[in-house]
């Protein structure tokens, strides 16, 4: 397998450094007012470590006011993390956040918090109640709540706040009949109610995953003036076209360190991609083991259902073919569906020529499958049981002897043997689930199926929240699988790990299969680019005139 | 900006690194490999795991002290292992859906409905006894059916759809006769008052009955699935478990179990009596819970739900001797549960997560003791 990655490391290092040289944001930021000398907010020094993994390495990043920063990176590359540092949610290790009001005011550390504001992609509102009373829910509490409300001042006050966004709907209609824009203007909103000077930080995480291009713009309008206002923002996408769009700046984070800070116009599509995606694989090395047969051992044929639109695909034994793509560009729902876990719309699946095309899970099991949910704690695991009643739970049969009770001997032996292969930690069958790290219930979870020897197995993000040293241990597991005969299908919002495991990648978007790597072909720039959609030529010269 | 948006984008999913925290003290005082035979025993004798038998021996000595004369005698006992058999059979059968992680509300008026139904059968409808006595267990049986249809199908909550038929089934129960049927058959009577070595029959049920279950719950494939559903439906499913079959079933076996105890109790006051079953609810989910902390670190299990029956009634009977009000019983069962629990809760945190306890545990540099969770 060749890695076509010698030119990322690189290029990306010359990108870093220029943006250091550029130095920290000046006024030049074409969208935003001029910021003044300070920076509103300024990050210094930031790092976190959780065990295993540092998850950010020395961040230091200022935003000004009137400024909109984007904040870009990978999944795990240590934006969430940052952004809970920030709110609090974690104690930084190490690093200072200072906050200066348009007073001169400085407030550091702790002290800075009431200063900032976070809109979650949950927003945090109650969908049954209106904009005014969500509105009301944070206000201090006193005796006068039991009075009477003035609903009419209130309502006239929040409709000239949307005014002002240039947008406007019923604020007494429940939220969850709003659209989802509407609702999220909502929550600024009530953001910025809170505030007690005009220069303050408004964190948006995610803010647009749920809304479609007009309702993108309607928020987009509603962050400007929000900016206007002489508020900084921080807005976290993995939308690059939306970045450009939006932001004065880009911060791109990988592995938890700053690799770029770049103004707008220093950087293009590509650059993003290559800021994003570049750095150096570890230390697996995946060897193919597929078996040049001319029936392949899996066929999936036009499979539909949920945000899978079709999906035609064959899988030899001891292949691993990846699914690369944005969560909910249909990749997410492809292993259910084929396990029947979700309700099919249409397809069929076969196994060894022979269709078998599961009902539930219960029939996927007897026809060979496996599958490692992406939510091991509400999916994967009892975690109120021990390890060796999970790792036992599929084809529990096999252990019964002629009494119909479970052969004690052969269920110890069977579960020594995979505690033993997985190295889990602790070496305790007994041990019950929940108390183990995340690492080692993910092993439980794949030497679960492992141990029913199965002809597909699906993983859908299989090392999700876990460390590097399981992290290897799965791959290897996996590659094990792969090697005794299974054909594997990964279904990763990592792109490296992509690129690390599997022999082919779909990369889905819409629904559909928008490209197949294998080969040279298979990087994880490629990955990124096929799943953003930034690449094809086509698209790239529409974006240009629109931009 | 291309119009064909595509109207999702990816959601990080960042780990989840507050589980792991918690979790990285642990690993250097965790055992490698089993734990000793001599830890073994000695967290199996631990207060929290077999609190209620402590508690047994603590109510015995207190009583044999406070009331010797009439505590201490082999009649107390005897009277109260017939007294508790039916109470312990009703517990015995919540079991079966606790573990499979529904309520079932209704029990007490599957209890009421058997009882009314064997009289009525008999003494109104003239039905010889034994398809009498099927008819009754069916028909109880049945409304277990009907809690698993609405809890599997029509996915209502287990707790609202049970409390639903447990009304219902009362309504029919006075609608079948609003008074007591007098003047049963003795035949009938003699499979509730039957005395062999002493004891009336229903001690031995119990025994029967809470070994045939200790045996599929705990010792076999059924009963892995039975907990796997009770601990996590999704994950249970996703492993092949049919686990609307499990929960329906297990409604339907809590219910017939109560309409026998329904049955028993009819034949041995000699009376149909439509009052008899909601009674019999409170104590079976304070035997239950009471139970569940018992033995098996949390989880709902046979042994612990009969001692817990046992140690309850024990004190209780002490009181009463003791010459305390009327109201003790509820006062004592009410207490003893709240404190049980509380204590296992107590325990929970003590291996989970309590801060405290990780500081105790990394001066003593010690294998942690078999965990006690849920």
């Amino acid at each position: 397998m060749a890695y076509d990655d010698e030119h990322l490391p690189n290029r990306s290092v010359k990108v870093d450094e220029s943006s250091r040289a550029g130095g920290p944001p000046g006024p030049s930021a074409p969208a935003g007012r001029a910021a003044g000398s300070t920076p509103l907010l300024e990050i210094t020094g930031m790092s976190k470590w959780f065990p295993g993994n540092l998850a950010l390495d020395d961040v230091s990043l200022s935003v000004g006011a009137g400024e909109i920063l984007a904040l870009v990176g990978q999944n795990g590359s240590g934006k969430s993390t940052l952004i809970k540092v920030l709110a609090g949610f974690h104690d930084a290790d190490g690093g200072d956040i200072s906050v200066t009001l348009s007073d001169g005011e400085v407030y550091e550390g702790a002290k800075a918090r009431p200063h900032l504001h976070f809109i979650h992609q949950d927003l945090g509102l109650v969908p049954t109640l209106s904009m005014i009373e969500n509105l009301d829910l944070d206000r201090k509490s006193s005796w006068r709540d039991l009075l009477p409300s003035r609903t009419s001042d209130e309502v006239a006050a929040a409709q000239e706040l949307l005014r002002e966004f240039g947008t406007m709907f019923d604020v007494r209609a429940p939220i969850a009949s709003l659209a989802p824009a509407e609702r999220t203007i909502v929550a600024i909103v009530r953001a910025i109610t809170g505030w007690t000077d005009p220069n303050s930080v408004l964190v948006l995480d995610e803010p647009t995953s749920s809304l479609n291009r007009t309702e993108v713009d309607r928020l987009f309008r509603a962050v400007r003036a929000v900016a206007a206002r002489g508020a900084a923002i921080i807005f976290v996408s993995h939308r690059l076209d939306e970045v450009m769009d939006l932001a004065d700046r880009v911060v791109v984070l990988r592995d938890g360190r700053k690799v770029a800070d770049v103004e707008r116009g220093g950087f293009d599509h590509d650059d993003l991609v290559r800021m994003i995606a570049g750095r150096e694989l570890a230390n697996f090395q995946h060897e193919a083991h597929a078996q040049d047969e001319a029936v392949p051992l899996i066929e999936i044929r036009g499979l539909r259902g949920h945000t899978v639109e079709d999906l035609t695909v064959g899988l030899r034994a001891g292949e691993v073919v990846g699914l690369g793509g944005l969560l909910g560009s249909g990749r997410d729902d492809v292993a259910r569906l084929i396990y029947g876990g979700l309700p099919r719309e249409q397809g069929e699946i076969l196994i060894e020529g022979r269709v078998v095309t599961p009902k539930g899970p219960r029939e996927a099991i007897a026809a060979g499958m496996g599958l490692v949910p992406a939510d091991r704690a509400a999916d994967g695991l009892v975690m109120t049981m021990t390890v060796a009643e999970n790792l036992v739970l599929p084809h529990m049969s096999r252990l019964r002897t002629p009494a119909g009770n479970i052969k004690v001997s052969r269920e110890k032996a069977e579960t020594a043997k995979w505690i033993a292969s997985t190295e889990l930690r602790p070496q305790r069958a007994a041990a019950v689930v929940r108390l183990l790290s995340g690492g080692n219930q993910q092993k439980v979870v794949l030497a679960k199926w492992l141990r029913a020897e199965p002809k597909l197995l699906l993983l859908e993000e299989p090392t999700q929240g876990v460390d590097i040293g399981a992290k290897t241990m799965i791959y290897e597991l996996i590659a094990s699988a792969a090697q005794s005969g299974a054909a594997v299908l990964v279904s990763s919002s990592d792109a490296k790990e992509l690129v690390q495991i599997c022999d082919r990648v779909l990369v889905f978007r819409d629904g559909v299969v928008a490209a197949s790597l294998s080969g040279a072909q298979l990087t994880e720039a490629n990955i990124i680019q096929q799943s953003l959609r930034v690449f094809t030529p086509a698209l790239d010269k529409g974006e240009a005139d629109a931009g | 900006m291309p119009v064909d948006e595509p109207t999702h984008a990816a959601t990080e999913v960042d780990e989840v690194p507050v589980e792991r925290v918690e979790h990285v003290d642990q690993d250097p005082f965790e055992a490698e490999g089993e734990p000793s035979a001599a830890r073994r025993v000695l967290s199996a004798l631990s207060a929290g795991n077999i609190s209620a038998i402590y508690v047994f021996v603590l109510l015995v000595v207190i009583f044999s002290i406070w009331v010797p004369d009439t505590f201490l005698t082999t009649e107390t006992f005897k009277s109260l292992l017939d007294q508790q058999a039916l109470p312990a059979l009703v517990a015995l059968a919540l079991v079966v859906p606790l573990a499979a992680g529904v309520f079932d509300l209704s029990i007490g008026a599957a209890v009421g409905l058997g009882a009314i139904l064997i009289a009525w059968l008999i003494q109104i409808k003239g039905v010889a006894l034994v398809p009498a006595l099927a008819i009754s267990v069916v028909g109880a049986g049945l409304v277990g059916a009907v809690n698993g249809v609405l809890v599997t199908r029509m996915k209502i909550d287990s707790f609202i759809a049970t409390l639903g038929t447990a009304s219902i089934i009362a309504a029919m129960t006075f609608w079948i006769s609003d008074q007591q049927i007098l003047g049963l058959p003795s035949n009938l009577e003699s499979i509730a008052a039957t005395k062999l070595f002493g004891f009336t029959l229903p001690v031995y049920y119990v025994l029967v009955v809470t070994i045939v279950m200790w045996y599929v719950l705990e010792r076999t494939p059924v009963g892995r699935r039975v907990y796997a559903t009770g601990g996590n439906v999704d994950a249970a499913r996703l492993s092949g478990v049919s686990t609307r079959t499990v929960v329906f079933v297990s409604f339907v076996i809590c219910s017939t179990l109560a309409g026998i105890v329904g049955v028993l109790i009819t034949a041995r006051l000699g009376t149909g009596d439509p009052t008899v079953g909601p009674p019999y609810l409170l104590p079976a989910f304070t035997a239950a819970f009471l139970g569940a902390t018992q033995f098996r670190g949390g989880r709902f299990n046979v042994w612990g739900t009969v001692l817990a029956v046992y140690v309850l009634a024990v004190g209780v009977k002490g009181l009463q001797l003791g010459g305390a009000p009327i109201w003790i019983p509820d006062l004592f069962n009410g207490t003893a549960l709240i404190l049980a629990v509380a204590l296992a809760q107590y325990q929970r945190g003590a291996t989970g997560s309590s801060h405290v306890n990780r500081l105790i545990a990394r001066f003593k540099r010690q294998p942690d003791p078999e965990p006690t969770e849920v």
